[in-house]
């Protein structure tokens, strides 16, 4: 079996001491920086990424892979003990969990939480070893107008499942895209909007921009409005386990949410968030007693949980296999991956086999490690949040400066990084969401490129994306994904679909 | 007389329009060219366009229809934290990392109000200890520790 060979590669490579050190430390940053109230996986991911810079690539990656997960589980742990969700993919948590949590079953919902998003993980795994070849095949036969339509895809399908206003939206999108073009056009050679300042010339660091946007934003809100009354749950370990009753409750919502959160990782948009909700959405239809749902119910906390850690995994798919990121929260580990000098794509898997499965093997582990240290660790992450806010949010800012500084000893990129927390916080104030901004970021040159290769190919006729047959159903796909916007019946289930809190 | 029913919205056009209209003023060198030939400016151009575009529709919406006022800006934290970020990054080359750190988390604590200020200095003695120890020491980052090194 070609997928086991694959599979093995993976996890010698992982396995080795220092992968697995680096896989460790990153899960218990990744859940240290997650427990924190209001810290979801895009702040954490940024706060931490400068740390792995130093590493080999692989370590790296599984390093960040780490984080990720960790930081997630952390936001789950958060939402069930002190109903304050981290970040979007852990609010439908935080409806049951937390309700749970105050009848005398913290312990059960966290291990619920915590089993299902292992099963989950491990059918992701599964799931990129078995899709991540045929896909990535397939990734071979693309071309310019091909790449161009999927990115036009992936960016119109962030804007339908962003949160909030979608004409804001599309606005950070192009924004995004905007700013990406900064720095020296490939094709000319020619600056453009570096206003003679030669830190640009290569372009807009990444790193100072996600800082700046999402960790010193986030700091600032939390001092603007203070987050309420910290009192976590308090919860013995002798308690963890579930009773029979909630154990058969719980696990055909995992096996749901497992699934569901699979598939809709691997869409360009999906990802955790869309996961979680659309899991919360079923479980809530499906169930024989809806009443129970907002009052503790246990596959108000599987289906969820299990959701949208199967589609964290799986949304790796879209960026190993094609370079394409599907959500911003793939847009950073694109940007880690150029930084460490990988171009992201199909030619990964066939080049470089041991980064490849190496990363996958390392998620399984990664998943791994989140059970068997979580559970015993619990006691630990619930004092953390007993940390008060005045002392934890220096250091976070400190953190930033550290991270900008040790990629560059310019104190240019600490103004580039001052300049994009003053922007993040005037978005705050007018209500734009940032995050997709990040994707049409990281998108924009690959777009511009593609765009202009495909328009020479066909000498400026722009039906060459209809002649295509791949560039024309991800075209029609797109051209549907837009009419759902602007159709008021979808709107309204999107609005509803959001508004589950 | 018209009414701005939104003025986050309101904001927000402005602020598309502005960086639409500034894609094109700071873009206004760069040559269009054509289809068959893209310019440097031709992808600029078309993506501030449509950011102006989607300006002038937020901005249009506020007068239309009700949204949620602007919440009141608090100038402290924001002031306090971006002179905390400029001391560090002006500060780290010439005085070291010890001194930056200090300052950068004194600056920070004062982004609030009703500070201690001994168990701030405390606390920029501790943090800054830890982030030699574990950066310099044990990460091994090229940063210099103290004044003149």
């Amino acid at each position: 079996m070609e997928i086991i060979d694959h599979l093995a590669t993976g996890f010698m490579a992982a396995a080795s001491l220092q992968n697995l050190f680096f896989c460790l430390i990153g899960v218990v940053l990744g859940t240290l920086i997650g427990v924190l109230p209001g810290i979801g996986p895009i702040p954490a991911l940024a706060i931490l990424l400068p740390i792995t810079f130093g590493l080999n690539p692989l370590s790296s990656l599984i390093m960040l892979a780490g984080i990720y997960y960790g930081a997630q589980y952390g936001g789950s742990t958060t939402s069930i003990l002190v109903n304050m969700p981290g970040e979007a993919s852990s609010v439908v948590t935080c409806i049951d969990g937390h309700q749970m949590a105050r009848r005398g079953r913290a312990g059960s919902a966290l291990a619920i939480a915590a089993l299902g998003s292992f099963f989950a993980g491990c059918v992701g795994t599964v799931f990129i070893a078995a899709f991540g070849p045929p896909l990535s095949a397939i990734a071979q036969q693309f071309n310019s107008p091909d790449y161009f339509a999927l990115m036009l895809l992936g960016l119109v399908m962030a804007v339908v499942l962003a949160h909030g206003s979608v004409l804001k939206a599309v606005a950070m999108v192009l924004i995004g895209l905007l700013l990406g073009l900064v720095g020296t056009d490939v094709n000319t050679g020619l600056t453009r909007y570096t206003f003679g300042i030669s830190g640009l010339w290569e372009g807009i660091d990444f790193l100072p921009l996600v800082l700046g946007l999402f960790g010193i934003v986030e700091v600032i809100r939390n001092l603007e409005n203070p987050p309420g009354e910290r009192q976590a749950i308090s919860t013995r370990l002798r308690d963890l386990w579930p009773t029979k009753q909630e154990f058969r409750e719980a696990w055909p919502a995992v096996l749901r949410g497992t699934g569901l959160g699979s598939i809709l990782g691997i869409l360009p948009g999906g990802g955790a968030v869309l996961a979680s909700f659309a899991s919360y959405t079923l479980e809530k239809k499906i169930s024989r007693n809806p009443r129970k749902f907002g009052h503790g119910a246990v596959e108000g906390v599987a289906g969820p949980e299990s959701a949208n850690n199967s589609a964290a995994q799986t949304s790796f798919i879209p960026l190993l296999t094609l370079g394409i990121p599907s959500n911003p929260i793939m847009a950073i580990m694109m940007g880690a991956m150029i930084i460490q000098g990988i171009q992201p794509g199909a030619a990964v898997m066939t080049a470089r086999p041991e980064l490849f499965w190496g990363m996958v093997a390392s998620m399984w582990i990664g998943n791994l490690m989140l059970v068997v240290i979580n559970l015993p660790l619990l006691g630990i992450w619930v004092k953390l949040l007993s940390v008060p806010y005045r002392l934890l949010y220096p250091a976070i800012l400190l953190f930033c400066a550290i991270g900008v500084y040790s990629t560059s000893t310019e104190p240019f990129m600490m103004v580039l990084m001052i300049v994009f927390s003053i922007f993040g916080y005037i978005l705050l104030k007018f209500g734009c969401e940032p995050a997709p901004l990040v994707l049409g970021f990281i998108l924009g040159p690959l777009m511009e490129e593609n765009l202009r290769r495909s328009l020479v190919m066909s000498r400026g006729d722009p039906t060459i994306f209809l002649e295509r047959p791949i560039s024309a159903g991800l075209l029609i796909a797109t051209l549907l994904m837009i009419g759902m916007i602007i159709f008021p019946q979808f709107r309204k289930t999107r609005e509803v679909a959001f508004q589950e809190e | 007389m018209v009414k701005v029913r939104s003025p986050q919205d309101l904001g927000a056009g402005l602020l598309f329009l502005l960086i639409g209209v500034s894609g094109f003023v700071f873009g206004r060198d760069l040559t269009f060219g054509s289809a068959r030939d893209m310019g440097p400016g031709y992808f600029p151009y078309l993506i501030s366009g449509l950011i102006v575009i989607i300006g002038l529709i937020t901005a249009a919406r506020a007068l239309a229809i009700d949204g949620p006022p602007i919440e009141r800006v608090h100038f402290r934290p924001v002031i306090m934290l971006m002179l905390a970020l400029a001391a560090f990054g002006f500060l780290i080359a010439p005085a070291g990392a010890v001194i930056a750190s200090m300052s950068l988390v004194i600056l920070a604590a004062y982004a609030r109000r009703n500070v201690n200020p001994i168990e701030t200095i405390i606390f920029a003695i501790g943090v800054s200890a830890f982030v030699v120890t574990i950066f310099v020491y044990a990460l091994g980052q090229p940063m210099p520790v103290w004044w003149g090194d």
